[in-house]
């Protein structure tokens, strides 16, 4: 038979192909070393945002340069996916930033590894943070030293739909409201929609917007102020996600499907594709421009409608400009720093782009300049800090988050997803929820 | 002096050698040093080589290797912490098993179906059509496409909640649901993405018929065997090395998938873990969470995994596999 096929000639090829291809992607993925700063001679800075942000960044280091043209800055930009990936990439290679905008919820574990240089020998001198409040600069602050300067003030809040309330005859809810305005309203939607909009997307699971002011208006914490264990009970965790499955019962929150899909990508949340008019996630309109033509307001984070129920909003940092510690060009990011906290027409080019800016100052500058959307925004933000500087029972913001916090809140978004699918009960999510958090606090 | 018949230089016990002797004695070494490749320069083309293979493959395993043995945040130094990291993942990580459970699920399943489809229509292709070349191409284009990170932004697209295949659906009456979103069928697309890209399998498979002998199944017409009974009797047996080696090599493939997973799902492994396929939970690991000793380990047990799936293979192939020599 004339048929060719031995044994020995495909195997040598092949084998070989195997083994190298099993062995190429998955171990050799997996080495590396501590490594310090980029060799280039320009300063490198990093940050992450919409095309807005990016613009006005751009615009406002362009100022700068004209002002220092002995600093040369090479910026790096991109979305918030990968961001943290890419930075931990460089630092572990040895090509750090020398600034970087850093995530309020994770410069406490950044500053505790040693990636981020201490620049409060700064302040007062080429650093001025002149306005600048404690409790703001507390965001940047972790064990007593200053990491990094806020860019604004970052309240929790909702985004509303005020186009689509207005179009079922619906009235936009006082901002002194509670949760169980919230479900009234919520049902009220699907009701007067003939069943195609639900009221508020799911935030069962949403950690930062929802679920820990709920945990503060019970007087708890997310986690307890040395990182080390969560500051709440299960008795708070089961209450809220009864809560949250009457909701869906009652049509005021859409099906899990909706909420899965929306997770990681704003694109596909509720308001967005239209399937809801309220949402808790602040990136609808947060990160500098809005991504649906309807006209949006805002309101806080509801009020407990419990007895003893404290003011559970707070004020946070919106994000941070840092410098790594391996940088030897930490003087001139500092300098940059200061350059956006209280230059005037870097005020003006920023705008809403990083937050509410973080001083009066600041914030008489744009006011003039700013869109209907942003002032509503920026009114509400006003309002939130205003109503939590006054309220005598309100729990100090919290400390920065610890390492694996960030597991913790998605593990919280998936628990409240099983819950919703139908996959686990309340009881059995709760002590999964319980372990596993204590298992990642751990180490 | 003689030279043995392998070729090999004897050296003898010769008498005192005399001036011409020693030169001409040297000039036979220098030969014979050349024409066994004697010299430093081969290597110095080989370098390259060299260089790839102990610097991107067998460092990066023996580092990965001992960084599998210590807590290492890619951040700050490395600290021994022995078998923790093993003991971990088997005992206390669930999502180690939700990783394992949707990982063997899309091993078991899109191999055997994107096989079968393979060879269905590397048959339908093995034919002297007009035109026949641009079918094949047609067919073994997703391939190519194959770890595109756009084709997973396309399929994302075409499952979603108002995408394509609910609009297909929607034609026959039928209500469909958000598929990438839906912890019970988020799998399935994966696997169906993997399914439609059978073109390189199909290739081999391709080559592999060509090479099947035309007398036997001229034999066979002329007996009246059917279409069936042929493919089944014939075919089937003289292509099972073929077989073997798409089965084999599908199967480190399928373990090793992460762009379609990593895309389809937004880097999350959602809903609910569904599609935290092995190579996603070990980037996560290594890179998002800073665990790179824990993402170390994982990827040494991957390692094991697919070099123990490929012996049990190569074992069972001595029952099934017919060489022709």
């Amino acid at each position: 038979m004339g048929h060719q096929i031995s044994r020995r000639t495909l195997f040598r090829s092949a084998s070989g192909i195997a083994v190298a291809g099993a062995l190429g992607t998955s171990l050799s993925a997996c080495s590396g070393g501590t490594g310090a700063g980029s060799t280039s001679s320009d300063l490198t800075m990093i940050w992450w945002g919409s095309d807005d942000r990016h613009a006005a960044y751009k615009k406002v280091l362009a100022a700068f340069q004209k002002k220092n043209p002995k600093i040369k800055i090479r910026p790096t930009y991109s979305g918030y996916d990968g961001y943290f990936d890419k930075f931990n990439t460089n630092i572990a290679g040895g090509s750090a930033p020398d600034l970087l905008q850093m995530d309020t919820a994770l410069v406490a574990q950044y500053a505790r590894k040693g990636v981020l240089a201490p620049i409060d020998s700064y302040v007062g001198k080429s650093l001025d943070l002149t306005g600048f409040s404690k409790t703001l600069l507390a965001a940047g602050t972790v064990d007593g030293k200053l990491y990094g300067v806020p860019s604004g003030i970052g309240v929790n809040q909702l985004t509303v739909n005020r186009t689509g309330l207005e179009k079922l005859g619906l009235e936009l809810p006082d901002r002194e409201w509670t949760w169980a305005d919230l479900k009234k309203i919520g049902t009220d939607v699907h009701k007067k929609s003939g069943g195609k909009i639900y009221g508020v997307d799911d935030g069962g699971g949403s950690t930062l917007q929802c679920f820990e002011v709920f945990a503060r208006e019970k007087g708890e914490t997310f986690f307890t102020e040395d990182g080390k264990k969560l500051g709440f009970t299960a008795d708070t965790l089961q209450e809220w996600w009864e809560y949250w499955a009457e909701m869906r019962k009652a049509n005021a929150s859409p099906p899990p499907a909706i909420t899965s899909a929306a997770h990681n990508d704003l694109t596909k949340n509720a308001v967005v594709i239209g399937k809801a008019l309220f949402t808790f996630d602040s990136g609808v309109y947060g990160a500098g421009g809005s991504i649906t033509d309807a006209q949006l307001d805002f309101l806080p984070t509801p009020q407990g409608d419990f007895s003893g129920a404290r003011e559970g909003n707070f004020v946070n940092g919106g994000v941070l400009l840092s410098a790594t510690k391996a940088s030897k060009k930490v003087a001139d990011s500092v300098k940059i720093m200061s350059y956006f906290a209280q230059d005037e027409t870097a005020i003006k080019d920023m705008q809403l782009l990083r937050g509410i800016p973080p001083t009066e100052k600041a914030r008489g500058l744009i006011a003039s300049g700013l869109t209907e959307t942003d002032k509503l925004n920026m009114a509400n933000a006003d309002y939130i800090a205003q109503r939590v500087g006054k309220a005598s029972d309100a729990l100090a913001a919290p400390a920065p988050p610890p390492q694996g916090a960030d597991q913790i809140w998605d593990l919280l978004f998936q628990s409240n997803l099983a819950v919703a699918f139908g996959k686990k009960s309340i009881k059995a999510q709760l002590g999964a929820f319980f372990d596993q958090s204590a298992g990642i606090l751990e180490g | 002096m003689t030279v043995a018949k392998s070729g090999e230089v004897v050296e003898e016990q010769a008498a005192p050698a005399t001036p011409s002797d020693q030169r001409e004695r040297d000039r036979m070494r220098r030969r014979l040093a050349r024409r066994r490749g004697g010299g430093w320069w081969p290597y110095a083309f080989l370098a390259p080589w060299f260089i790839g293979l102990f610097g991107l493959t067998v460092y990066p395993m023996l580092a990965s290797l001992y960084l599998s043995f210590t807590d290492f945040d890619l951040l700050t130094p490395a600290r021994w912490v022995g078998v923790d990291n093993y003991d971990k993942m088997f005992t206390q990580d669930p999502v180690f098993w939700d990783s394992v459970h949707a990982t063997l699920l899309y091993v078991v399943v899109s191999v055997p179906l994107k096989l079968a489809l393979a060879l269905g229509v590397a048959m339908l292709l093995n034919r002297d059509l007009r035109g026949i070349g641009l079918y094949r191409a047609a067919f073994y284009l997703p391939s190519l496409l194959g770890g595109a990170v756009a084709i997973a932004i396309v399929w994302r697209q075409v499952f979603g909640g108002d995408g394509l295949f609910n609009d297909f659906l929607a034609w026959f009456g039928i209500e469909g649901q958000d598929w990438i979103s839906s912890p019970d069928t988020a799998i399935y697309t994966l696997i169906l993405l993997a399914v439609w890209q059978f073109g390189t399998p199909m290739v081999i498979f391709l080559a592999g018929l060509k090479q099947l002998p035309k007398d036997v199944y001229e034999a066979a017409a002329i007996d009246g065997v059917t279409p069936v009974t042929r493919f089944f009797r014939i075919t089937l047996p003289l292509l099972t090395p073929i077989v073997f080696f798409n089965v084999v090599l599908q199967i480190i493939d399928a373990f090793k998938t992460f762009t379609p997973a990593f895309v389809i799902s937004n880097g999350s492994g959602g809903p609910l873990n569904s599609t935290m396929l092995y190579s996603l939970y070990l980037y996560k690991k290594g890179f998002t969470d800073l665990q790179m000793g824990y993402a170390s380990a994982l990827a040494w047990v991957l390692f094991l995994v697919i070099a123990g799936f490929t012996a049990v293979n190569f074992i069972a192939s001595r029952y099934w596999v017919h060489y022709d020599d």
